[in-house]
């Protein structure tokens, strides 16, 4: 890979970065809002290196680049020339061993492997993959909602559930509400009005339907399931986002053997896509 | 010519890039490439044919653009482009500015400020290399390059590979991190904290002992003697992002595809055996290749696991995983990593059995 396929690629991998911040909001369907920022500055510092490298390379690489032409780069290897070295690159000398892997003169030219940094460019411009739906939902299977962090009493609930007026209704998250059916013994979300958003996801036995949504700690590798069981609405499209209000289903027995939470609903209304899919 | 349109372009890049622009710049940088002041020389030609793979490569992805991405419907597909892409982007940043701190190390810190703060005796010098990875926020993705930049510069090799583990696995960021995800638990903070520490101290140890230093090819770089500092700097940051950004994707595309293919249910069927369930986190840990600033949270939802498994978990993923072996093997070679991977195993994991016996 040559210097300009270098500073080309950077600046491509840079313009990915910032297309996917600036002009739309694709990166949300990836990582969390609050690395935007990282993203447009990462994108920033690679849009001017990769500049630099082709204005320095057009100005002056000549005579390097002509030097290299001559080596042929499987015969690094007898490029041991020591006596060449700086005085700076001593310790570095020290340590090469120098195995003539095909890029000796890697000062100028970068591995092949260098040419997959456009495979997010390609992704970022050719495939735009959205944010994980349904699909991710059911082939994750059985498993619903997070665990019990603690057993600390409810104070460690960060939703607005206790401080709400009784009667009002309580917007939650997904992950909040199963984290409450789940493990608050004391069960205050009992005969409260919420109301949740999400998309729809269909049950794999076909009764009824579960509202979802993917809860992310840094990026969508690590996006975890939650959802919540609705029996008493005819099931929509897989996918298709929705606000429902209702009330918890509580379960017969003990809280944390239940495996799904239900909610009765009095109203399920389409939305938009909400702008961060994630919670 | 384009001596003088150039530096017009390299001034006034344009931040808000969107696909038109890009594809629009494509277009700008052939035309400024193509006047024929040297041509006919091999260097030159050869620059032009970049250029022009470049443009039609553009071109190419603006034709796909228009006419192939609705037609992307395979769930499976999308599930997977989402996820390599989350894993590349979420590590952009860290790379990125790990690359650059590493050229600043390299570009304008003389190599005396390291031999006043790092014992030159590689015995002492790797508790130094431990504990100061607890103070530079940044993941595994950046500590790469910069362990690399720390041996250029004459720290003994294994205090920066001491450095290299340290430091993803138990800076401020990631401490914060487990802190917050095991809210009520510190005994499973600490374990974190003493279990890696220790690992990374004694992988030091080890490499002093047994390590040989014609194991670790670094690329020597000859720069040319009258080199300005930026010059310096911007060279090692292209260098640094074309080795460890290759090999960051390598490690994506892996996680992702096994991120997608392993089902969970496999990892459930195998949590109740005490020390297979260890191993099998460990396992998982580095298969999953998750940014050590997350990994807490992945671990906590792992709620049918011991607590000894989940500190495996965070132990190992930070020193040990796919996109690291990757990058490892792209700064220091496929030598260095054949052997240093499985020391950062095996005393990662008698570390994990250590720390979780007493703690947890």
């Amino acid at each position: 890979m040559n210097r300009i396929a270098q500073g080309l690629t950077l600046v491509l991998l840079g313009a990915a970065a910032l297309t996917s911040t600036v002009p739309t909001d694709l990166y949300l369907n990836w990582v969390k809002p609050g690395f935007g920022p990282f993203l447009i500055a990462a994108g920033v510092v690679m849009v001017l290196l990769g500049v630099l490298v082709i204005v320095a390379e057009l100005r002056g690489g000549d005579q390097a680049l002509d030097q290299e032409d001559v080596v042929p780069s499987g015969a690094a290897a007898a490029g041991d020339d020591g006596p060449a070295r700086s005085e700076l690159d001593h310790a570095a000398a020290e340590y090469a061993g120098h195995t003539g892997d095909g890029h000796g003169h890697d000062h100028e030219r970068a591995p092949g492997v260098a040419w997959l940094l456009l495979l997010p460019v390609l992704a970022v411009f050719v495939v735009a993959p959205p944010a994980l739906g349904s699909y991710t939902v059911e082939s994750t299977g059985g498993s619903s909602g997070p665990p019990p962090r603690d057993e600390n009493g409810s104070s460690r609930f960060t939703d607005n559930l206790s401080e709400a007026a009784p009667g009002e209704v309580v917007e939650l998250d997904v992950q909040q509400f199963v984290m409450r059916a789940w493990v608050d013994e004391e069960r205050e979300l009992a005969d409260r009005e919420v109301e949740l958003t999400g998309f729809a996801v269909p049950t794999e036995d076909g009764e009824g339907w579960y509202l979802a949504r993917l809860q992310m700690a840094c990026c969508a590798a690590d996006a975890v399931v939650n959802k919540v069981l609705i029996t008493d609405h005819p099931a929509p499209e897989a996918d298709t986002w929705w606000k429902v209000r209702g009330t918890w289903v509580e379960p017969e027995g003990e809280l944390y053997d239940a495996s799904e939470h239900e909610i009765d609903t009095s109203s399920v209304e389409a939305v938009t896509d909400p702008p961060d899919p994630y919670e | 010519m384009s001596e003088r349109t150039t530096p017009e372009r390299g001034s006034a890049p344009d931040p808000a890039t969107s696909l038109g622009d890009t594809i629009a710049g494509g277009w700008d940088d052939r035309g400024d490439e193509l006047p024929p002041a040297d041509w006919g020389r091999s260097s030159s030609s050869r620059r032009t044919g970049t250029v022009w793979l470049f443009a039609l490569f553009i071109t190419a992805m603006a034709v796909a653009h228009a006419w192939l991405t609705d037609d992307l419907t395979g769930q499976a597909f999308l599930a997977w482009a989402t996820i390599f892409t989350a894993i590349s982007f979420q590590a952009l940043p860290f790379l990125v500015f790990g690359v650059a701190l590493s050229a600043a190390l390299v570009a304008f810190v003389p190599t005396s400020a390291y031999q006043r703060f790092i014992p030159s005796r590689p015995g002492r010098a790797v508790p130094v290399a431990g504990v100061s990875g607890a103070l530079l926020p940044g993941c595994e993705c950046a500590s790469v390059p910069i362990a690399g930049s720390l041996i250029k510069r004459g720290v003994a090799p294994a205090a920066a590979l001491t450095f290299l583990l340290a430091a993803p696995s138990i800076n401020p960021i990631v401490m914060i991190a487990t802190a917050v995800a095991f809210a009520g638990q510190p005994e499973m903070i600490l374990a974190r904290f003493a279990a890696s520490l220790l690992a990374s101290v004694v992988i030091g140890w080890v490499w002093v002992r047994f390590g040989r230093a014609d194991w670790l090819r670094l690329p020597s770089r000859t720069h040319a003697p009258n080199a300005s500092k930026w010059e310096v700097f911007r060279e090692s940051m292209v260098h640094d992002m074309m080795h460890a950004g290759g090999y960051l994707v390598v490690g994506a595309l892996a996680a992702a595809t096994l991120n997608v293919m392993v089902p969970r249910e496999w990892l459930m069927a195998v949590a109740e055996a005490p020390v297979i369930s260890v191993l099998v986190l460990a396992l998982l840990a580095i298969l999953l290749s998750i940014c050590s600033e997350a990994d807490a949270f992945v671990a906590v939802s792992l709620t049918d696991f011991s607590p000894t498994a989940k500190l495996a978990f965070m132990v190992i993923g930070p020193i040990v995983d796919l996109k690291l072996i990757a990058m490892q093997a792209g700064v220091f070679g496929w030598r260095f990593v054949a052997r240093f991977v499985p020391i950062c195993l095996v005393v990662g994991l008698l570390s994990t059995f250590l720390i979780g016996g007493i703690l947890l």
